[in-house]
């Protein structure tokens, strides 16, 4: 029995030594370029996010509306069960500066909403990408996504509208 | 290569000034294309006022053409949305005084308000908010007429004497609209704003503190009244480039819409009165309140309990309050009071969960359960009435 973690041992150890043999080679280079890690989250104009697995999309508000919201004080999420259509209005986060509408991203049947964030609303600012998520969709019509910015556009979407 | 390195310099700086420029001189035709109007608002009825602006911030295209509306309203306490009514008001004393509540679909504290307030709401497109704009307009309108110096604090609140508000501020943003809500103080009922908006003493959490100090404009300059300041205020913002605040003087004012009496009825704004309706309904300004818990203790008397345990006789009673409604009620009882024997708990504890949170409700049991209480379940329903006269 006693074989089967010395077996993993080797293998990790195996792994290991290629991961170094890989760092050497770039070292010899001497050559460190940072390649900027791009998230598979599509954005849209208005500043919200969706992360697609399967059917099922979770939404969120970029990091730049966040900033621009403030400190959010409370946030109203749709109910499990409502069905929304892409650009609806489907809930409301207010913030010490305003009191600002959520667009849907895309239609679909909320299938979850984070009960954390309305606990604590302030998860938003301190993690908007990953526990400030707001809610979960099940996609009706994935030709929907087409419309949807990657990071990179948006990114430079975000460039031309601070230029005006 | 030095040489070439300070013509390259030379030049992307000169390229980024033209660019500037360029930008510059689209704005500014942007500035000259944007149209102004004061709307002002016939109604006194705070519902139909707050269906009045959100009708605009809904359907209004406000790309070129800035909009504000004055307002005023019947006594009325208006809260931010997501405010609790029972915690920001002294909630008796306002049916009392016949003072109406209202929820507002933006953020912010609770406002009182009468007819010596003056309402306004600066409309623009999302990307031409700018609450120190609006701020700034109101400020100038004041000063140029009345002669009020007043100065603008870092959160945007409006100060005179240095440090005395008299401004009440709230925002909502949308999908292409905005708009900034500001209430001010002209001639206000001082001594009915201090009674309503005061916490009462029972305990329900997270209480603010308000140590703000409010003065009205009037005690700074007796000649203000509201419809003075109407009229200074909407002048300065005709009178104002959209985006740069420059003072064009009169002619920049006659060149704008100017002013329009609006009546919010639904042939004008089709739509407005279901729009009130909701404002006005028990759903939207109760049963929008985020959950809570109401706490209080009482003494029991002596004659209730028994004796031989002595020592201090408390009753706890705490209410969860969820969408307006009872949702759960939990008594904390002392030890003598259950050796006796005590049942009253069941009969008014389930006949109370699922109620509105409102002393009518609780009038409705009495009734029900009538005679058939004997002395401890009537002490304990008087402690559940008591803690519900804040409702």
């Amino acid at each position: 029995m006693a074989i089967i973690p010395r077996v993993l041992c080797s293998v990790s150890k195996y792994f290991l030594r290629k991961c170094e043999s890989i760092n050497q080679r770039s070292n010899l280079k001497l050559v460190h370029t940072s390649v900027p890690v791009l998230s598979d989250r599509l954005f849209t104009e208005k500043h919200e996010w969706v992360h697609i697995s399967g059917k099922i999309g979770t939404v969120g508000i970029s990091d730049y509306a966040q900033e621009a919201l403030g400190d959010v004080v409370y946030a109203q999420l749709p109910e499990v069960g409502t069905v929304v259509k892409q650009k609806e209005e489907c809930g409301a986060l207010e913030s010490v500066k305003a009191a600002s509408e959520i667009y849907s991203p895309l239609s679909g049947k909320v299938v979850e909403k984070n009960d954390a964030v309305e606990e604590t609303p302030s998860l938003i600012n301190t993690s908007c990408y990953e526990n400030g998520w707001l809610f979960k969709l099940e996609l009706a019509n994935e030709a929907e996504l087409d419309s949807l910015l990657k990071e990179d556009r948006y990114k430079e979407f975000l460039k031309t509208e601070e230029s005006h | 290569m030095a040489q070439f390195q300070r013509s390259f310099f030379r030049t992307t700086s000169m390229v980024t000034r033209l660019n500037t420029r360029c930008y510059s001189k689209t704005d500014y035709a942007n500035e000259k294309n944007i149209k102004k109007s004061v709307f002002i608002s016939q109604s006194k009825d705070v519902y139909t006022n707050l269906a009045l602006q959100q009708w605009l911030f809904k359907n209004f295209d406000f790309t070129n053409h800035h909009v504000l509306m004055l307002w005023q309203n019947d006594p009325s306490v208006v809260i931010g949305m997501e405010q609790n009514p029972w915690l920001e008001t002294n909630y008796s004393e306002l049916n009392n005084l016949g003072v109406q509540l209202a929820r507002r679909s933006s953020n912010g504290e609770a406002f009182y308000e009468d007819n010596g307030t003056l309402n306004l709401s600066f409309f623009s497109s999302k990307e031409r908010y700018n609450s120190r704009y609006n701020m700034e307009i109101i400020s100038r309108g004041i000063f140029r007429e009345f002669g009020c110096k007043t100065d603008l604090n870092s959160a945007d609140d409006l100060l005179l004497r240095n440090n005395k508000q008299f401004s009440g501020k709230s925002a909502k943003i949308g999908q292409s609209n905005s708009y900034h809500y500001c209430s001010i103080m002209v001639r206000v009922n001082k001594i009915n704003e201090n009674l309503l908006l005061q916490p009462h003493g029972v305990d329900i959490q997270s209480v603010k503190n308000r140590d703000i100090k409010k003065m009205n404009l009037c005690e700074e300059n007796p000649q203000v009244s509201v419809d003075s300041a109407m009229q200074a205020i909407g002048w300065e913002f005709l009178r104002s480039k959209a985006l740069s605040l420059k003072d064009g003087g009169l002619n920049q004012a006659n060149q704008q819409r100017g002013f329009h009496l609006i009546n919010p009825t639904e042939g004008w704004f089709p739509g407005i009165t279901e729009i009130r309706d909701n404002y006005a309904s028990w759903q939207w300004c109760y049963g929008k309140t985020p959950v809570f818990d109401i706490t209080q203790t009482f003494t029991v008397p002596g004659d209730l309990i028994d004796q031989k345990t002595g020592s201090s006789a408390q009753l706890k009673v705490t209410m969860t309050v969820e969408k307006g409604k009872i949702s759960d009620i939990t008594l904390f009882v002392p030890y003598g009071f259950t050796a006796l024997g005590f049942t009253g708990e069941a009969k008014v504890i389930h006949n109370l969960k699922g109620k509105k949170f409102s002393i009518e409700a609780f009038n409705d049991l009495e009734d029900s359960l009538g005679v058939l209480l004997d002395d401890r379940d009537k002490f304990v329903t008087e402690c559940l009435k008591q803690v519900m006269t804040c409702a």
